[in-house]
């Protein structure tokens, strides 16, 4: 698992960000998940006909505490993307509104179908081309005190467990974990027309308490199923420890221009498991790992835009060396961009980060990834949508021909053996037919797979193009 | 630093929980928390502290006449009033107020000086201000100057239109003439039934500055 610690694979991505119902429709989607296309289809109107029953401004639990719709806090109503209001919602500790009962429930339906030949390629699975129940979750998010608030999610995924990609395995082993969660206290001083927010905050992703979706814990990637960046060695902010680190921080925003924000993280072990729990072998990290950001942001008519910028400063230790540990340092900017005026809204994120890694092991020259995404999204009536992702994530290998190698089963500390630059684009499509169900189709194209550029291969990947993928899926909340 | 993070979180939230203060709660279902409050904590965050929104799709409320917030407050907790953003965000917000809160949110706000936007399109807003001070005879639409008074500040049940955003103005009077959304508007569905969409724009363009 060290070979790839930052790979994310599409469909175990149950780290990101993901939506689901549980109870009723987990019991439909068990049904379903190894069955026929007639029952199939079955599982899905009795899916539509729950989630159409009930009224329809009673959606998920944090919409049941305001009464209000999802579009109020979610842009253009495309989740989890958050409007100037969903953003002041998150700040001021998820208190607005009254206390219900804190429950919320998710699920994503989805088929995806790789270009290339299997086996070769990330992504390909065995349930290719079919469309499956592919995660569910249990949200417990809602209003704590006058305040304080959660927001904790459970995944199940039902295909987490890795043996099924490439060789099948048995791809009936799904099971559940902690997902995001973040715990607030925060109150916010008002005089005369400035305003103060401040609070405190514990979370279990360096970035999950970020309320701008340039942040990758939000931003790229969001919807379960969704292809990823094979290969790719991802910065560690980038899900490298979520819900493997558990951060507590203080964080201020003055007068909706300044936000600042210090946390630390250490490792989500002991008390703190119940917010890692599941989510395969512990990463340990060394004491404390600080992680601060800033951000600056402006409203001006119907847009508003942040330039921010983060870092991240971790020491990981390296499995089965006591002791020994690669020393992660990311710095992130980042930038995000608002048009919010019913029918239309328009969003663009942009994030780059550098990260710079020192490794234990002596005798090992330093490594670097550098990545840059990029995603332009615009909704008409919160209903149709159509989004377009870029991606473009390298890094250097100044350790070839080391024998602690990446690829080398004498590796000890995970440097790189290769250039595994990836770069490519994924154009989407959605629609809401209801505001908590999102239906889309995003097809994902590799320019560049492993440092290997379309029309070339090489005997990991194949051509960069054999790993396009499409994707589709039912993705929908109550 | 983290212990400290965590010891602070937890003695806020028992000395919160421990209080029966309603200073600065985001509450809106806490019949003691008062409307200036609620306009603080909640309400500004879309339509800012003092009244004045940045973003269109929610109306100014400084300086609005208070008789008329409180009756749309009261139409949103009814929910007599449907037109979308109203219910997409307000029913939830007065579904729970009390009828002082409701009094004390509209009483804050109306206290509030109106900000008028910018001159952006001086001709535009000139025909604008033809039809806001003379209406337009020829098809029977009245001067807005009539019931909205020579300055648009309002009177009463009659809103106060000038300074509004004008992406706001153009929005409500198609709903005025083209729904039912909005019974209280009676009788602009009368007023605005002849207006063409290209003198909306003009007179919303006006008001916007006015």
């Amino acid at each position: 698992m060290k070979t790839n610690r930052h790979y994310r694979p599409s469909e175990s991505n149950i780290t990101a960000p993901s939506c689901d119902y549980v109870k009723s429709a987990l019991s439909i989607m068990r049904l379903i998940r190894k069955s026929n296309f007639g029952q199939l289809i079955i599982g899905v109107a009795a899916l539509f006909s729950l989630l159409l029953s009930g009224n329809a401004h009673a959606v998920p639990a944090f919409a049941r505490q305001t009464g209000q719709n999802c579009l109020a806090c979610h842009a253009g109503g495309n989740f989890p993307e958050l409007t100037p209001y969903g953003r002041l919602f998150k700040l001021t500790g998820y208190t607005i509104g009254k206390r219900t009962i804190p429950l919320a429930v998710m699920g994503v339906f989805g088929s995806t179908n790789v270009k290339g030949p299997t086996p070769t390629g990330p992504g390909h699975t065995a349930t290719d081309g079919s469309l499956t129940f592919d995660t569910g979750s249990l949200f417990v998010a809602g209003k704590i005190t006058d305040k304080s608030g959660v927001f904790a999610q459970f995944t199940y995924g039902n295909y987490a467990n890795t043996n099924y990609i490439l060789d099948s395995g048995d791809p009936s082993t799904g099971h559940i974990g902690s997902d995001n969660t973040d715990f607030r206290y925060a109150d916010q001083l008002i005089n005369g027309d400035q305003n103060f927010i401040y609070g405190f905050d514990i979370n279990n992703n360096p970035g999950v308490e970020d309320v701008w979706n340039s942040t990758p814990a939000w931003g790229y990637n969001v919807v379960p199923i969704s292809t990823g960046f094979a290969p790719a060695a991802l910065p560690i902010i980038d899900g490298g420890l979520a819900q493997q680190a558990v951060g507590a921080g203080a964080y201020m925003y003055w007068d909706k221009t300044v936000y600042a924000e210090i946390s630390g993280y250490r490792t989500g072990d002991g008390v703190y498991s119940f917010m890692t729990q599941g989510n395969g072998q512990q990463i340990n990290i060394k004491g404390e790992n600080p992680y601060l950001r800033l951000a600056l942001t402006h409203d001006w008519g119907a847009q508003n835009a942040m330039v921010g910028y983060s870092y991240f400063d971790v020491n990981e230790y390296v499995p089965g060396m006591q002791n020994l540990t690669n020393h992660y340092r990311d710095n992130t900017i980042d930038f995000q961009y608002q048009y919010l005026l019913d029918p239309h809204t328009f969003t663009v994120d942009v994030t780059r980060t550098n990260e710079t890694i020192n490794y234990g092991d002596a005798g090992s020259a330093p490594d670097s990834i550098n990545s840059l995404m990029a995603k332009a999204t615009y909704t008409y009536e919160a209903k149709y949508g159509a989004a377009l992702e870029y991606f473009n994530i390298s890094n250097s290998s100044n350790n070839i021909g080391n024998t602690n190698s990446n690829y080398n089963p004498s590796a000890i500390a995970g440097e790189f053996s290769s250039q595994t630059g990836t770069e490519g684009w994924t154009p989407e499509v959605f629609w809401l037919p209801v505001q908590n169900v999102r239906i889309g189709v995003q097809y994902t194209m590799f320019n560049r797979v492993d440092g290997v550029a379309t029309g070339g291969a090489d005997a990991i990947n194949g051509k960069a193009s054999d790993n396009n993928q499409v994707v589709f899926y039912i993705w929908g909340a109550y | 630093m983290k212990k400290i993070a965590i010891g602070l979180i937890l003695a806020s939230t028992i000395v919160t929980a421990g209080c029966n203060t309603t200073a600065s709660s985001r509450n809106l279902a806490d019949a003691k928390v008062s409307g200036q409050d609620l306009a603080q904590q909640v309400c500004s965050i879309c339509h800012g502290p003092d009244g004045n929104s940045t973003n269109p799709t929610f109306p100014k409320l400084a300086g609005q006449q208070s008789v008329y917030l409180v009756g749309q407050l009261k139409e949103f907790r009814s929910h007599d009033r449907s037109d979308p953003a109203g219910y997409q965000y307000m029913w939830g917000i007065a579904r729970h107020l009390t009828d002082k809160q409701i009094a004390e949110l509209a009483a804050y706000f109306s206290a509030q000086k109106n900000i008028p936007g910018p001159s952006r399109n001086p001709e535009l807003e000139a025909e604008g201000k033809q039809i806001f001070t003379h209406g337009i005879a020829a098809q029977n639409t009245p001067a807005c100057a009539t019931c909205h008074g020579p300055d648009g500040a309002g009177n009463g049940i009659f809103p106060r239109i000038a300074g509004q955003h004008a992406n706001y103005i153009e929005k409500q009077l198609g709903i005025f003439k083209n729904t039912g959304q909005r019974p209280d508007g009676a009788m602009m569905k009368v007023i605005t039934h002849n207006i063409t969409p290209a003198e909306v724009k003009a007179v919303a363009a006006y008001l916007a500055t006015l």
